[in-house]
C-alpha cells in the first residue's frame, strides 16, 4: 500500500529532473557575477516583439547597444551626423547623394552602395510600413560602388535625420530572409554583434572587432530584459547588472545617489481634450480646464522630482524649443466655476488613462481633484492602453491623461504635430480641427531651413496651444541606473543611445 | 500505482467525465478563439501596438496587418486552422512575432511547471507545520480542544504578490542570500517558491488541520490507540483518511499556478506561462493565446486524474465497497482564546471603519506624500498624500461584501457542480487551471467595461475549489455506512441531501471559502486594468495592495496597513464562524468525545 508520504516524495524526485528548464538561461549563466571579465551586464525594459527585428519597436535595442547603424545618426544638437555614409549632399529637392565609408557587416561581407539600396528597398517593402517611412516614398540607387542616391517622391528636407531612424539601419543582405523576416543577429555594423538571443529574455552581444570606428572598450554585452520596473532597480541594487535603464520614479530614491542618472526625455505628459465631441467642444470648458489642472502639482509628488514643469509642448530635451517659444495669444476665455457648472450641467467629465505607465493613474488622480476644484464632475476610466485604444481614436472620452514621445523616430517634431493634431491626423486624439493649426503644420513640414524649420515648428506649438485641445503637464525625465564602475554610458534624451565603443567597466 | 478497481457502473460514468472534459475544453477553446471577434477590439490595431509603439493606426497599415493574418477569413477558419495543425505538432505562428508558437509555449510551460513543483515542496511543508500540532496531540489521543486556525488564516491571507517584494527585497536586496530576480538555476527558484507556497501551504494545511480531529475520532484511531500502537502509525493513517478529502485542493491551489502567478513572474522576472498568456491576450495575439489554454486545459485534466488516483489509492477497497467510516468531526469544546480573538478582529475592524468613515478618502494633498504614521494620520499617508486609514474605512463595506457576495455565489455554484459529480468534474478541472486573467477577458468582451463584471468573472472561475471539495467529500460520504443504512429504511433523495450530504460537505467547505476571502479581494483587483471593477480613486483594499505596492519597500505602512486589515477580516471570518459553529454544537448536545 503505497503512503501518502511516498507520493509526495515522487513529486519532489520529479523537481530535478524537470531542473532541465532553466536551459533558456544556462548559456550564459555560466560566466556568473565577477567572472565577466569586462563585459557590460545590461537591464533593458521593454522586451524583444520580433525577434529584435529593425521594422518593430525592437528597432531602438540595435542602436541603443550599437548593434546596427544608419546612413546617418542623430547628433547631440539633434542634426544629423555621419554613420555609414561619411558625407552628403542634397543634389536638388528630391535627390540626395550619400558617400559611403569603408565599412564590414558583423558576418565579414563589405558595405557596399549595392546592399546599402538592398536594405533600403527591404525597409521600403516591410508590411506593415515602419513607421519612419509612413509619409514619405523613397528610391535608393547605387551610383558607383560607394555612392548612394536616394530620391524621393515629394521633398523631403528631413532626409537626413530621417535616415538615423533605428528602423532604417543596414543590415547585411543575410539577414533578410524571404518571408519578410529579418535578423540583426550576426548581421550589423556596429562595434557589438549579437551572437545568441534566447526567446524574450536574454541576449548575448561579442565586440566586433572589424568595426570601422575601432574596437570596443568592453569586450562584450550581456542583456537581460526585465520588464518590471521593480525587478530592474533591485537588478541593479544587487549587483545583478551594470546598467538599468528606466528606473520608475518611485524606485528611484531606493538607488545610491552616485548611481542613478537623470536625463530629460522628449516625453511629454499631458491632458489632451476632446474637441470633437462631449463637454469640451466648448472653448470656454476648455480654458477653464486649463486654468484649473497644474501640472507643477505633479513634479515632487507623482514624479518624485524627476520631471520639469511643462513649458510647451516641446520640454528640456528639445534644445531649441525654448529659444524659439511663440507666447501663446487669442486663447478662449475661461469659464468660472459657477459657468462651469451650469454649463456641464451634471454631465460628468470622463477622464481616461492607462495602466502602462505608472506615474499616469496618479497623475489622473490629482487632476481629477484640480477639475472638481474648478466645477467639473469627473469620472475616471483607466484600463491597459490597448484595451482602451479604439475608444481613444473614437473620442469616447473628454479627456485623456496621455505620455507622448515628441520626437518621433525621425527625430523631427512635425511627425508628431502632424498626426496629433492635424485635421486629418491618424491619431489625432484630440480630435482637433482647426485650420490655423494645419497650416501652422504644414508650413512647417514643407520648410527646409533647420532654423526657420524649428522656428515654424515653434509657431505651430503656439497655435495648438491657443487651442486648449491640449494642456501641457509635465516633461518626463528618465532615471538610468548606471552602477558606480561604469563609465561612458550614454544618457540620451530620445532613448536611442546607451552603450558604444567607449562603455567599459573600469 | 495501485488504481482500486472501480464498480460495474463505472464504465458510463468514466465516459461522460470524459465527454464533460472534452465539451469544456471546446467550450473554453471557441470562447478563447472567438475573444477579439467578441470584443470589437480590432486585433488588427493590438497586433499593431505590440509590435511598434510609436506606430500610427493609419487604415493603409491596419489593413496589411489584417491581409498579413488573413483576418477577415474569420475566427472559425482559423481555428480550424489552427486545430489542423496540432497533430502535426504545428501550433501556428505568433501574430505579433511571427515566429512558430509551440517552442515558446513549451519553454514558458517547463518554467512555470519548475516553478509550481517548487511551490509544491513549500506548500507541503508549511501545510506540515500547520497540522503539525494537531497531529501529533491527535495520534496521542490528547486532543481537547478545538483549533480556530487564526495561524492558518493569517499566512493565507498574506497577499502572494506583497511577499514577492518582501521576499525580493529582504532575501534578494538587502542580504543577497537568492537573486532578486531571474531565472538562472534553482538558487533562483527559491524566492518566488516561497512567495507562492506559503500562501498555498498555510490553505491547504487550515482544511487538513481542520478534518484531522474527526480521522482521530474514528472507531478505529481509539482501537490502535489503545492497543498500544505507536502514535505515529495512527498518525500517518489519520493523514490517508483526511488527506483524500484535501487533496483536490491542490489543483485549483497549486497546479493553478502554473497559468495564474503573473504577478509574482513579473517582480522576479521569470519567463513563465503566466506571463506569456498574458501578454498575447493582451495583444489579441490568438495562437499562443489558444496554445497556453489548450496546454492549461490539459494539464488541468492530467493533474486532475492523477489527483484522483491518488485518493483512490489513499482511501483503499473501502471507497468501493462502500464501507468507509463516516468522517464526522468531534465536538470539541473551542478554546476561550478563539473566541477572544474573534472579538478583538471584530473591534479592531470595527474601529478601522468607523475612524475611518470620518475622514476624507479622496482628498488629495500632493505636499503631505508618505507621510509615516503620526496623529494626524494614524496610519500613514499613500503617494499622493490620502489619508491611509480614511480609504481602508471607506473601502472596508465595499471590499467585504463584494468579496462575501462573490464567495457565496462561487460556493452556492460550487456545491451545485461538486453534487453533479460525474459530469462536474471535467469542468472543474478544466476551470481549475483557467488564470481569473483570461476569465476577466473574455467577460470584459462581452460585457464591455464595468463595475460588476470584476465579480462576474471572478465567479466564473471561483467556483471551482469548492466543486472539486464537494465532489471529494460527497464520494466518500456516499461510501460510508450510515448511508447505506439511511437509503434501506427508505430515506428519500431530499432527505439524504439535507441530512447526510450536505452537513458532511458544508463545514468543510465554508472553512475553504473563508480562507480564500482574501483571496478573492485581491484577484477582484487584479482586473482593474481591464476596466473590470470600481473605478479609481474609489478605495477598495485590493486597490489599495496594489496601488500602494511600488512604495512597499520606500514607506512600508502603505502596504502594511491594507494588509493588516485584510488579515484581521480573515481571521476574524474563520474565528468568527468557528466560535459560531462550536456554541451551535455545544447547544445541540452531541455526546461527547469518548476517552
Amino acid at each position: 500500500m503505497r503512503t501518502p508520504s511516498r507520493g509526495l516524495f515522487a513529486a519532489l524526485a520529479l523537481t530535478p529532473l524537470l531542473a532541465g528548464c532553466f536551459v533558456s538561461d544556462s548559456g550564459s549563466a555560466t560566466d556568473g557575477e565577477g567572472a565577466s571579465g569586462g563585459r557590460l551586464r545590461v537591464a533593458l525594459a521593454v522586451p524583444p516583439v520580433q525577434a529584435l527585428s529593425p521594422y518593430s519597436n525592437d528597432a531602438t535595442v540595435l542602436s541603443k547597444l550599437s548593434v546596427a547603424e544608419g546612413l546617418t545618426a542623430l547628433g547631440k544638437d539633434g542634426a544629423a551626423a555621419p554613420a555609414l555614409a561619411k558625407s552628403w549632399t542634397q543634389k536638388n529637392a528630391t535627390t540626395w547623394a550619400f558617400e559611403l565609408r569603408k565599412a564590414t557587416f558583423q558576418d565579414g561581407t563589405e558595405v557596399t552602395a549595392e546592399t546599402v539600396v538592398g536594405a533600403l528597398d527591404q525597409a521600403g517593402k516591410a508590411e506593415p510600413k515602419p513607421r519612419v517611412l509612413s509619409d514619405v516614398t523613397l528610391t535608393a540607387k547605387a551610383e558607383d560602388a560607394d555612392t548612394v542616391t536616394i530620391t524621393t517622391k515629394a521633398a523631403d528636407p528631413v532626409l537626413p535625420l530621417r535616415l538615423a531612424s533605428p528602423a532604417l539601419g543596414i543590415l547585411s543582405p543575410k539577414a533578410y530572409a524571404k518571408d519578410g523576416t529579418v535578423s540583426p543577429v550576426g548581421t550589423g555594423t556596429g562595434p557589438f554583434e549579437i551572437t545568441k538571443l534566447t526567446g524574450k529574455s536574454k541576449a548575448t552581444l561579442d565586440r566586433f572587432d572589424g568595426y570601422w570606428g575601432g574596437k570596443a572598450k568592453a569586450p562584450g554585452v550581456d542583456v537581460t530584459w526585465i520588464a518590471d520596473g521593480t525587478a530592474r532597480a533591485n537588478a541593479l541594487r544587487g549587483g545583478d547588472v551594470d546598467i538599468a535603464e528606466w528606473i520608475p520614479t518611485a524606485q528611484a530614491k531606493l538607488l545610491d545617489e552616485d548611481t542613478r542618472h537623470e536625463v530629460p526625455s522628449v516625453r511629454t505628459d499631458s491632458l489632451v481634450l476632446n474637441t470633437g465631441s462631449g463637454l469640451f467642444t466648448d472653448a470656454a470648458l476648455r480654458a477653464a480646464a486649463r486654468e484649473a489642472v497644474d501640472g507643477g502639482a505633479l513634479v515632487d509628488s507623482v514624479f518624485g522630482g524627476y520631471a520639469d514643469p511643462a513649458q510647451g509642448l516641446f520640454g528640456p530635451a528639445v534644445p531649441w524649443a525654448a529659444d524659439d517659444r511663440v507666447e501663446v495669444t487669442g486663447r478662449a476665455q475661461a469659464a468660472t466655476t459657477a459657468q462651469v457648472e451650469s454649463k456641464t450641467k451634471g454631465r460628468t467629465l470622463r477622464l481616461a488613462t492607462y495602466t502602462n505607465r505608472a506615474e499616469l493613474p496618479e497623475a489622473a488622480t490629482v487632476l481629477q481633484q484640480q477639475l472638481e476644484k474648478a466645477g467639473f464632475t469627473v469620472k475616471q476610466d483607466v484600463r491597459e492602453y490597448t484595451q482602451m485604444e479604439a475608444d481613444l481614436l473614437e473620442g469616447k472620452y473628454d479627456a485623456l491623461v496621455f505620455s507622448r514621445v515628441t520626437l518621433l523616430d525621425t527625430g523631427d517634431a512635425v511627425a508628431y504635430l502632424a498626426s496629433d493634431y492635424t485635421g486629418d491626423g491618424v491619431y489625432n486624439i484630440a480630435g482637433l480641427k482647426d485650420s490655423g493649426v494645419d497650416q501652422a503644420i504644414k508650413s512647417a513640414a514643407e520648410e527646409d531651413d533647420t532654423e526657420q524649420r524649428q522656428q515654424k515648428i515653434m509657431r505651430a506649438e503656439a497655435e495648438i496651444l491657443r487651442t486648449d485641445a491640449v494642456v501641457p503637464l509635465v516633461h518626463e525625465k528618465v532615471v538610468q541606473g548606471i552602477a558606480t564602475g561604469v563609465e561612458g554610458v550614454l544618457l540620451d534624451p530620445r532613448e536611442r543611445s546607451l552603450v558604444d565603443v567607449d562603455t567599459r567597466v573600469k | 500505482m495501485s488504481v482500486t478497481p472501480v464498480g460495474a457502473d463505472a464504465r458510463p460514468a468514466r465516459w461522460r467525465a470524459g465527454a464533460g472534459r472534452v465539451v469544456a475544453g471546446t467550450a473554453l477553446l471557441t470562447a478563447v478563439a472567438l475573444l477579439p471577434w467578441l470584443s470589437g477590439n480590432d486585433p488588427a490595431l493590438t497586433v499593431l501596438r505590440a509590435r511598434s509603439a510609436d506606430q500610427d493606426p493609419t487604415p493603409a497599415q491596419l489593413a496589411a496587418i489584417r491581409e498579413q493574418l488573413g483576418l477577415d477569413e474569420g475566427p472559425f477558419t482559423h481555428l480550424a486552422h489552427w486545430l489542423g495543425g496540432l497533430p502535426r505538432g504545428d501550433a501556428g505562428t505568433s501574430w505579433v512575432s511571427g515566429e512558430p508558437v509551440l517552442p515558446q509555449v513549451s519553454t514558458a510551460f517547463a518554467v512555470s511547471v519548475t516553478l509550481m513543483l517548487g511551490a509544491l515542496v513549500v506548500t507541503i511543508a508549511v501545510a506540515a507545520l500547520v497540522c503539525a500540532r494537531t497531529l501529533h496531540l491527535g495520534s496521542r489521543r490528547r486532543l481537547r480542544q478545538g483549533r480556530a486556525g487564526t495561524g492558518a488564516a493569517v499566512l493565507a491571507a498574506l497577499p502572494k504578490f506583497l511577499l514577492a517584494s518582501l521576499l525580493a527585497t529582504v532575501c534578494g536586496v538587502w542580504l543577497g542570500w537568492f537573486p532578486s530576480q531571474g531565472w538562472e538555476g534553482p538558487r533562483s527558484m527559491v524566492l518566488p517558491a516561497l512567495a507562492l507556497g506559503v500562501p498555498s501551504g498555510a490553505m491547504i494545511g487550515g482544511l487538513l488541520d481542520q478534518s484531522l480531529p474527526a480521522a482521530f475520532n474514528e472507531p478505529w484511531a481509539r482501537t490502535w490507540h489503545a492497543y498500544g500502537f505507536r502514535s505515529g502509525h495512527v498518525a500517518r493513517h489519520a493523514l490517508r483518511r483526511t488527506l483524500a478529502g484535501v487533496l483536490p485542493q491542490l489543483l485549483p491551489t497549486v497546479v493553478a499556478l502554473v497559468g495564474g502567478a503573473v504577478a509574482v513572474e513579473k517582480i522576479f522576472n521569470i519567463p513563465g506561462l503566466g506571463r506569456l498568456a498574458l501578454d498575447a491576450a493582451t495583444a489579441q495575439d490568438l495562437p499562443p493565446l489558444q496554445t497556453a489554454t489548450l496546454v492549461l486545459v490539459l494539464l488541468g485534466v492530467v493533474a486532475g486524474l492523477l489527483i484522483q488516483a491518488l485518493r483512490r489509492a489513499l482511501l483503499g477497497p473501502a471507497l468501493r465497497d462502500g464501507a468507509l467510516p463516516t468522517l464526522h468531526a468531534p465536538a470539541l469544546p473551542r478554546r476561550r482564546s478563539t473566541r477572544r480573538v474573534a472579538g478583538f478582529c471584530a473591534v479592531a475592524l470595527l474601529t478601522l471603519v468607523v475612524a475611518g468613515l470620518l475622514r476624507d478618502p479622496l482628498h488629495v494633498d500632493t505636499a503631505a506624500r508618505l507621510l509615516p504614521p503620526s496623529a494626524a494620520h494614524p496610519l500613514g499617508t499613500d503617494s499622493l498624500g490620502r489619508d491611509l486609514l480614511a480609504r481602508l474605512g471607506h473601502g472596508a463595506l465595499r471590499t467585504a461584501s463584494v468579496a462575501f457576495a462573490v464567495t457565496a455565489v462561487s460556493t452556492a455554484l460550487g456545491l451545485l457542480l461538486g453534487m453533479a459529480a460525474r459530469v462536474g468534474a471535467g469542468l472543474t478541472e478544466v476551470v481549475s487551471t483557467l488564470p481569473a486573467v483570461l476569465a476577466g477577458l473574455l467577460t470584459t468582451a462581452v460585457t464591455g467595461p464595468s463595475v460588476w463584471g470584476a465579480a462576474l468573472a471572478v465567479c466564473l472561475v471561483g467556483w471551482s475549489p469548492y466543486a472539486a471539495q464537494t465532489a471529494a467529500l460527497l464520494e466518500q460520504e456516499r461510501a460510508s455506512g450510515h448511508m447505506l443504512a439511511a437509503i434501506s429504511f427508505g430515506a428519500d433523495r431530499r432527505y439524504l441531501l439535507r441530512r447526510h450530504l450536505l452537513p458532511a460537505v458544508l463545514p468543510s467547505v465554508l472553512r475553504n471559502a473563508l480562507l480564500r476571502l482574501p483571496t478573492t479581494v485581491l484577484v477582484l483587483a487584479s482586473l482593474g486594468f481591464l476596466g473590470l471593477g470600481e473605478q479609481p480613486p474609489t478605495p477598495e483594499w485590493g486597490r489599495l495592495l496594489s496601488e500602494n505596492q511600488p512604495y512597499a519597500e520606500l514607506a512600508p505602512w502603505t502596504v502594511l496597513g491594507p494588509a493588516c486589515a485584510l488579515v484581521l477580516l480573515s481571521v476574524l471570518a474563520v474565528s468568527g464562524t468557528a466560535s459560531g459553529r462550536g456554541r451551535a454544537r455545544g447547544r445541540e448536545k452531541v455526546p461527547s468525545l469518548q476517552k
